[in-house]
């Protein structure tokens, strides 16, 4: 018997030796898998895995062989694939029943839900984001209310969302999606939030990091995936946030706005709802604010963009936003915009 | 020596290491261990990759270790293959 392991080229029929293997256990392919290794044996497919991003996913070894050092083999070949690419610290994301695999592998779990479980290559990681935006701010442990926007860009939506939040709570902390996967990139979003919410005393603007709203907890807020794979990865998001970042920051509410036309973000919110009051988290549902009796909305800003309609731009985004659209420095994204058809 | 640039060595498979280092410009030696047998071995883990790096004069480094429990001589092979690699 020899174990072999190779790189399956997921653009040749061997792509469908994989998922036809994968679909023994209930599995399948992500939309966001960049690579594919297998294990075989005298050219049977006896184990798989695969990675996305920073994500080790859809991982699968043949029931009568688990024990035996396939998955060590497995993951030791993807870590170094994932290693080559620049990425050093990764995540697995699998079913609860593998945990034990991984956690003899060094891998420390997350968070899992009834059908997921996220974990990660070391040991503090997600107790060190938390200590780095600590270090960051300067608010203390009274209660605090929580927004996290991709801003894609920021909106006077947004900046209704957030003074409404800032007057009703003595604290608030508005994470921005770290994850460049939006036209506008992170350091635009974030410094256009800054700036639009200066005078705003109590409201600190911090980077939602890896593990809010990114490609490790929440990939199908990116990529659209099947019902149930959108489904538990909301849950796993919404229960790393209750778990860790509500936890470590005081978070007492959740701040969202309501969601018209996206339907990713208007299932999160639903799955927000269910889940964080059970970590002694309110969520307040905001009507969003309209212009000529319309919701202002990022995406309608970006459509606006593509159709070069400055005047109704300039109804729905801060000062702020509309002199950084103006600048030569926004020419590069709106162009981005123009040509595209991103859904972020 | 110094370290230039990010590289590995290793695997996850029983009794070996898995290691990676990285440049650490100025802030000398920072050791982040995983290990099955921490609680046992984790210092003794320590003062081998310590005293290998003593031996390379390495004094900047970050190294991510991953033990499935190496022997020392495994563990000083690995840290020295990958910082070989790292040059």
């Amino acid at each position: 018997m020899s174990l072999i392991i190779e790189t399956i080229d997921l653009e040749s029929t061997e792509r469908l030796q994989v998922e036809k293997f994968l679909s023994e256990f209930n599995l399948s392919l992500d939309k966001d898998v960049e690579q594919t290794i297998v294990a075989k044996i005298d050219g049977n497919i006896i184990g798989t895995c695969s990675c996305g991003g920073k994500v080790v996913k859809s991982f699968a070894v043949k029931k009568e062989l688990q024990g035996e050092g396939i998955a060590a083999k497995l993951i030791s070949r993807i870590t170094n694939i994932m290693f080559d690419k620049g990425i050093f610290h990764t995540f697995i994301f699998t079913k609860p029943v593998n945990k034990h695999i991984f956690s003899e592998l060094g891998y420390h779990e997350i968070f899992s839900t009834k059908d997921v479980t996220l974990l990660e290559s070391s040991s503090d990681n997600i107790r060190r984001y938390i200590k780095t935006i600590k270090s960051q701010t300067s608010f203390g442990r009274e209660d605090k209310a929580a927004i996290v926007m991709n801003c894609n860009p920021f909106t006077l939506g947004h900046r209704y969302l957030i003074e409404r939040a800032a007057c009703e709570n003595e604290t608030v902390i508005v994470f921005i999606v770290q994850e460049d996967k939006s036209s506008f990139p992170f350091d635009v979003r974030y410094k256009l939030v800054k700036e639009g919410i200066k005078d705003l005393n109590n409201v600190h603007v911090v980077s939602g990091g890896d593990y809010i709203i990114s490609s490790n907890t929440f990939p199908s807020y990116f990529i659209k995936e099947e019902e149930h794979k959108d489904r538990a990865y909301k849950q796993l998001d919404a229960g790393i946030f209750g778990e860790y970042i509500a936890t470590a920051f005081n978070i007492k509410r959740r701040y969202l706005g309501t969601e018209p036309y996206c339907s990713v973000t208007y299932g999160y919110n639903k799955v927000l709802a269910e889940i964080l009051p059970g970590y002694g988290v309110e969520v307040k549902i905001i009507d969003r604010v309209t212009v000529d009796s319309k919701e202002v909305s990022a995406s309608s800003v970006r459509k606006y963009i593509k159709e070069d309609n400055w005047k109704e731009i300039k109804k729905l985004v801060p000062e702020t936003t509309y002199s950084f659209l103006l600048s030569s420095e926004a020419r590069k994204i709106i162009d981005k915009i123009k040509g595209s058809e991103l859904r972020h | 020596m110094v370290i230039n640039k990010p590289a590995r060595a290793g695997t996850l498979e029983s009794s070996d290491i898995y290691i990676m280092v990285q440049p650490n410009q100025g802030q000398g030696i920072e050791i982040q261990l995983d290990s099955i047998v921490l609680k046992q071995f984790g210092k003794q883990i320590q003062n081998v990759m310590r005293q290998t790096l003593k031996d390379l004069e390495i004094e900047d480094i970050k190294i991510i270790a991953n033990d499935r429990g190496a022997l020392d001589y495994t563990i000083r092979a690995r840290l020295e293959t990958a910082i070989n690699r790292a040059n």
